[in-house]
């Protein structure tokens, strides 16, 4: 039964992946609408505070604003630094932790509603026809080239800048700077059917140039994600948190390694991040901090057993080569499907009388 | 798994969360610049409060205590009753690291008469939910806003909201619930079949607002109705602060432009189109 629904590993994650938007979007009609009836504040996904009817905050939101209220003005305040300064912080990653200990980066690949919109905005391209352009030398900065801005804006918008407004160095608008200009806020908002976080705000500088980049960057993503495959994953800065802890969660990808390769760089094409070392390394060094647990490459893998999932010592998956034939057939490494058929094929012309 | 493991974890999970910003004043109602309602107000005192404290001064009612409910304990365990001096009351959250929504209820006596005075304030520090602290009983007549604006929001401009009447814990239908605004606008609203009077905020603000939490805008408005029971007059009063409509001070225009410059930025993405979609996929 459940593998008529689910074939594929592919088609079980998109199923999951759109429970986890309604959650993440419209999850208050469950759990209520205060913050303390929420599934966390600390969740590893894009899940946005400013959505109104979500189901819970990302782990961002707090970081920010601990740093900004409780460490950077207590410093000023009292300068020194005491441990209930701290421990919100504390409490905000040991719950972060606590998810990511189950899930682990899957929170990417599985949950997180605005790598779902980018995966359905690319599935369309593929439909459509867009060519795929990857990073990968394809007149496209290459994949290691952008990896250093999501480190960059982590420490910059999420940690820094936050601890300075608190300081009292920079503005009050730069308190939290990376939700104002994460698109997530305006895509999960404008998906509730609320335009106020599209809408720019006025008589501010900062408020405004923030918000402007956030709506530059939603334009860019939606529009951008017809060809390239998850864009403003690559340069998330949720991606790079995650990153710091995931040699710490029992789920990962596990790669032995194979004659072929770096040969056959199938995984690779099939991977939404474009990541090299999927089909180039193997060991720890495949597991880059660019993935996010899709799946998708040990989908793809057309040996027997040289990518897997797992959970501690349990394979949740592993590639075969009966699977990636199955699964190729329906869709390509790179997504591109067969297109579909909504008129029957013209029937044959019958022979003109000689 | 049973409600209490849910509860423990949600309580967990939720922690941090009410410990982020600094709310202590985020949710209460600012002190009018003058008198603005003949309605029993309780606001606050002096400005940004401490996380775990505040100063509260009562408006057109006078009794010598506040009562101050916590989110847990009950109408019992849960609260405090806190003595009104000339400068106002003094109160604090339930424990020192117990935040969230906390109500506060003045009561004005005569046989004649009992005049109640309510708010609901944010103490910036982990607590549960409202729910159960609005769904308890204190007095004879009561409006209890279902719900309050979750944290990081509030009572807005051209927004409506529901509030509930409540006589002796029941539901009260039919029953005339007023509006006023500190800027001057007055309506009044019926509750339905089951006690709920669907507010509309008047679009009334005026530039000169002052700034609460975060830097917003805000000013009071106060909920009020009356009604007579056994020979006494009950008169019940809600205040808290509301904000203009978000219109006032955001453009969609700008933002739209914005996400249709990204969309022109990312279209050169889009130039080389197609790709043979029977490529066949060999074996490796």
């Amino acid at each position: 039964m459940l593998k008529a629904i689910f074939p594929t590993l592919g088609r079980f994650r998109l199923a999951v992946q759109l429970a986890m938007l309604f959650v993440t979007v419209y999850g208050s009609l469950f759990v209520g609408s205060y913050m303390a009836d929420k599934l966390s504040n600390a969740l590893p996904a894009l899940s946005c505070a400013y959505d109104q009817m979500n189901g819970g905050y990302c782990v961002l939101v707090p970081t920010q604003h601990i740093l900004h209220h409780r460490i950077g003005e207590a410093l000023v305040r009292a300068q020194q630094l005491t441990l209930g300064m701290v421990l919100p912080l504390l409490f905000t990653l040991l719950t972060f932790f606590a998810f990511f200990f189950v899930l682990g980066k899957a929170f990417c690949g599985w949950v997180c509603p605005l790598g779902t919109v980018q995966e359905v905005v690319g599935k369309l391209g593929r439909r459509l026809g867009f060519g795929l352009r990857r990073l990968d030398g394809d007149g496209l900065p290459a994949v290691r080239r952008v990896r250093p801005v999501k480190w960059l804006l982590l420490l910059g918008l999420v940690f820094v800048l936050p601890l300075l407004t608190g300081l009292g160095v920079t503005p009050h608008a730069l308190g939290n700077p990376y939700c104002d200009i994460c698109p997530a806020r305006v895509a999960t908002t404008l998906l509730t059917g609320n335009t106020e976080q599209l809408a720019l705000r006025l008589g501010d500088g900062w408020s405004f140039a923030l918000g402007a980049t956030a709506n530059f960057l939603l334009g860019f993503l939606l529009l951008g994600a017809l060809a390239v495959r998850q864009p403003f994953c690559r340069i998330c800065p949720l991606l790079a948190f995650n990153a710091l802890f995931q040699r710490l969660s029992p789920l990962r990808l596990v790669k032995h390694k194979h004659g072929n390769c770096g040969k056959c760089r199938i995984c690779s094409d099939a991977c939404p991040m474009d990541i090299p070392e999927i089909s180039t390394e193997d060991g720890r060094r495949a597991y880059t901090e660019e993935c996010t647990l899709c799946g998708r490459c040990v989908e793809y893998c057309p040996q027997d057993g040289t990518l897997q999932l797992k959970w501690g010592p349990l394979a949740l998956f592993a590639s075969s080569r009966e699977y990636y034939k199955a699964r190729a057939k329906g869709e390509l490494p790179d997504g591109t499907v067969k297109p579909l058929k909504f008129l029957r094929p013209p029937r044959p012309s019958a022979k003109p009388d000689a | 798994m049973n409600r209490q493991f849910f509860g423990t974890l949600l309580l967990c999970a939720a922690t941090p969360l009410a410990a982020q910003p600094d709310h202590a004043s985020h949710a209460a109602p600012r002190p009018a610049a003058g008198v603005w309602t003949t309605q029993p107000l309780l606001l606050p005192a002096g400005g940004r409060g401490e996380r775990a404290a505040a100063l509260v001064r009562p408006s057109g009612i006078a009794a010598a205590t506040l009562n101050v409910y916590a989110p847990v304990g009950g109408p019992t365990a849960g609260r405090q009753t806190v003595a009104v001096d000339a400068a106002g009351a003094r109160i604090s959250s339930g424990t020192p690291q117990l935040g969230n929504f906390h109500w506060l209820v003045m009561r004005e006596e005569t046989p004649e008469r009992v005049k109640v005075a309510s708010t609901a304030w944010y103490f910036g520090n982990p607590g549960p939910s409202p729910k159960a602290l609005l769904a308890e009983t204190r007095h004879e007549l009561e409006i209890v806003p279902e719900p309050l604006p979750r944290e990081h929001a509030q009572y807005r401009e051209s927004e409506k909201w529901r509030f509930v009447v409540r006589l002796h814990g029941q539901p009260l239908a039919a029953q005339p619930v007023m509006l006023e605004t500190e800027f001057g606008s007055r309506s009044t609203f019926t509750t339905d079949a089951a006690g709920v009077a669907t507010v509309l905020f008047p679009r009334d603000f005026q530039p000169q607002a002052k700034e609460s939490g975060h830097g917003r805008p805000s000013a009071g408005f106060v909920l009020s109705t009356e009604k007579e029971s056994a020979g006494v007059r009950y008169q019940t009063a809600f205040n808290l602060n509301y904000g203009p409509d978000a219109d006032r001070q955001r453009s969609l225009a700008w933002g739209a432009a914005f996400g249709l410059l990204g969309m022109l930025a990312a279209s050169p993405l889009l130039r080389r189109r197609g790709q043979p979609v029977n490529e066949e996929v060999g074996d490796a």
